[in-house]
């Protein structure tokens, strides 16, 4: 489970972007990127955190998996506080993005051994996880090319393997269908769905309507750092005063 | 520290598959040290040779004066003489290349030698074109035998002893071994050398662990495993530190090499140069190189963690070879040793403390000095750098 209260990021601004952002920003030391957000996201459910680019969404999820710490706020993933248990939530996240994020000189079995290392699996434990996810997702016949060699399609294979290794508990997708083409979207989102059928605590983030319509179950919405919605997908779908979900939002972060 | 290997082993395995990374560190010192050396030595060698033994023409004005001198120098070979260029043209043809020199000699010199009185010969060339010294050497030496030739006449027609013109006899007694005098000449480069592969080695993988990490995004996957940020630093200096110290010992294996294929090296100097670069002197040297290593890994990495992308990284850690050939390059100055001032600067102390270590005269006070200023300098440096990678607005500063 994921638990989100009050959650605050603010980033400091140098003179430099101060002056690149324009007047808005000319006096001001710090932008917040996340203003007092909370939610939960339940095992066994898919949460989507839904907003244009720029709106918080991976400043969110980085706090999430700890990558950055929370100006104020608190963050508990299975149980344990983000600020004070940082290494035990690494130990329980998959983290995985729509860049691919790999390391083209090593093939895709050295790519997801050495996360396994990372989590310190043991070797036998390795092993047969390594080969049913090579089996699910037939990465066997490529497992030994160097990454920089293979396709696009092959290389979010190989991310996809990397992430779910470890068989985490709690799965952050940021974006993870942006950028790819019909296929790999297609089976990033079946990864997805995957991991809620086995129970996993799933939260991904998109800016694309449709997409969070096809799988989420309960959603946030979130523009300019602050929520606009948080509920379930059916809640949301009641309470709907526009035809489609591009409209809805629209009208709601148009009244901000 | 498990985790810490996890991630040096396959980062040393990622830089070593990393073609830029293995020229850096392998290729380039392989290539360029034996590379440098013979060629430096063989084209220099090769222009003193030609230069010795090119005719050179000269304009000898004056000559009727003294047919002796002109003798000598026709006996000596190698040299055209010009007769009818007039006096106030030599200087300008000589500055033009046209004349190689010239010997003016003033009117009445036979006379005024004749007389026991002094006689004047003007010597012209251009320093700037004689590279060796060939033709300052040719022509002044045969002036100078004459002149003797003159002296020794005069004084047997006197009857005097020779002794009486030369009442001191300088005996120079040098007590500097040829180990000592090969380390004052040699003894500078070898550290300038050692110090700029040890930096070259570890930029590359420097650059590519943490801004090319950035660009190719997977920073985050790095960050969202297990390991802590104090363990991704670490596993990634000691990949930098690694490729460093391996690219300073390929270097002293390449310059062993190129040592040992050079002919012309007498075979007790090889001796000498041989016990130098010895087990046993890079293990002491290797003590500096070591801490020297560390510094340059921490500071590589910190500013290609800063950095966004690899050009930008290049971009930094580009001029800071010019904050480290300088000081490495000091320690070249004849004259320069090291004090309790110097054995503080960073660099130039490893320069002037290999040079002592080369020369076999190593003060150990201020060689702990230098290991105390370099450990400080290092342990600064790596606390820095973790310290940096711990920043949120240098990781994400995108």
């Amino acid at each position: 489970m994921i638990q989100v209260q009050n959650l605050v990021k603010d980033f400091k601004l140098t003179r430099k972007i101060r002056k690149e952002m324009g007047e808005e920003f000319k006096n001001r030391k710090t932008l917040r990127a996340v203003d007092k957000i909370s939610f939960t996201c339940h095992p066994g459910r898919i949460f989507a955190l839904l907003g244009p680019n720029g709106a918080g969404k991976t400043t969110t999820l980085r706090m999430i998996a700890t990558m950055l710490k929370p100006t104020s706020g608190t963050i508990e993933v299975g149980g344990y506080d983000c600020q004070k248990n940082p290494q035990k939530i690494r130990e329980k996240i998959g983290f995985m993005t729509g860049q691919t994020a790999l390391y083209d000189r090593l093939t895709p079995y050295e790519m997801v051994k050495y996360i396994a290392d990372l989590h310190e699996m043991d070797s036998s434990v390795f092993e047969s996880r390594k080969d049913k996810i090579f089996e699910m997702l037939k990465i066997h016949e490529f497992a030994n090319r160097r990454i920089a060699r293979l396709s696009s399609g092959m290389k979010q294979k190989t991310s996809i393997a990397r992430t779910i290794i470890h068989d985490p508990d709690v799965m952050v997708f940021d974006e993870p269908t942006t950028g790819l083409d019909v296929m790999t979207s297609r089976a990033i989102i079946k990864l997805i769905r995957s991991c809620k059928d086995e129970g996993k605590t799933v939260i991904f983030s998109s800016h694309r309507m449709g997409e969070v319509n096809q799988v989420c179950d309960d959603m946030a919405i979130i523009y300019k750092g602050s929520l606009f919605f948080n509920g379930g997908l059916d809640k949301f779908k009641s309470e709907m005063t526009h035809e489609t979900f591009e409209d809805e939002f629209i009208h709601m972060v148009g009244e901000a | 520290m498990r985790k810490i290997i996890t991630i040096y082993k396959k980062e040393l395995k990622d830089s070593l598959r990393d073609r830029r990374t293995l020229f850096m560190m392998i290729v380039l010192p392989l290539i360029l040290i034996p590379g440098i050396i013979l060629l430096m030595t063989k084209v220099q060698m090769a222009q003193a040779k030609k230069a010795m033994g090119k005719e050179i023409k000269v304009a000898f004005i004056g000559g009727d004066f003294t047919p002796e001198l002109i003798q000598m120098f026709a006996e000596k070979g190698r040299i055209q003489f010009i007769k009818d260029s007039p006096v106030d043209s030599v200087e300008i043809l000589v500055r033009r290349g046209e004349l190689d020199g010239g010997v003016v000699i003033t009117s009445g010199f036979n006379q005024l030698v004749s007389n026991d009185e002094q006689g004047t010969v003007r010597v012209i060339f251009k320093k700037s074109d004689d590279a060796f010294g060939v033709l300052e050497k040719r022509l002044i030496s045969t002036i100078e035998q004459y002149d003797q030739q003159i002296v020794d006449k005069r004084i047997s027609r006197l009857g005097l002893d020779k002794n009486l013109f030369n009442p001191i006899d300088i005996v120079k007694t040098d007590v500097s071994t040829t180990r000592e005098k090969l380390a004052e000449t040699a003894g500078g480069f070898l550290p300038y050398l050692f110090i700029l592969f040890t930096f070259m080695g570890a930029m590359y993988p420097g650059l590519d662990l943490g801004a090319g990490e950035k660009e190719r995004g997977t920073m985050e996957t790095i960050l969202s495993s297990p390991a802590s940020r104090l363990e991704i630093v670490l596993g990634k200096f000691g990949v930098i530190m690694t490729a460093g110290i391996a690219t300073a010992l390929i270097s002293f294996a390449s310059l062993n090499v190129a040592v040992q294929l050079f002919p012309e090296i007498p075979v007790d100097i090889l001796d000498i140069i041989s016990s130098m670069l010895g087990v046993k002197m890079v293990a002491l040297i290797l003590t500096l190189i070591i801490p020297i290593a560390i510094f340059f890994s921490a500071a590589i990495l910190s500013l290609s963690i800063y950095a966004r992308s690899f050009k930008e990284a290049q971009s930094i850690v580009t001029p800071l070879n010019i904050a480290i050939i300088v000081p490495a390059a000091i320690g070249l100055t004849p004259g320069m040793e090291l004090n309790k001032i110097t054995a503080l600067i960073p660099i130039l102390n490893v320069s002037l403390a290999t040079k002592e270590m080369l020369s076999g005269s190593i003060n150990w006070i201020l060689l702990s000095e230098v290991y105390a200023s370099l450990i400080v300098l290092a342990g600064f440096s790596l606390w820095f750098c973790v310290k940096w990678f711990n920043r949120e607005e240098t990781i994400f500063r995108n």
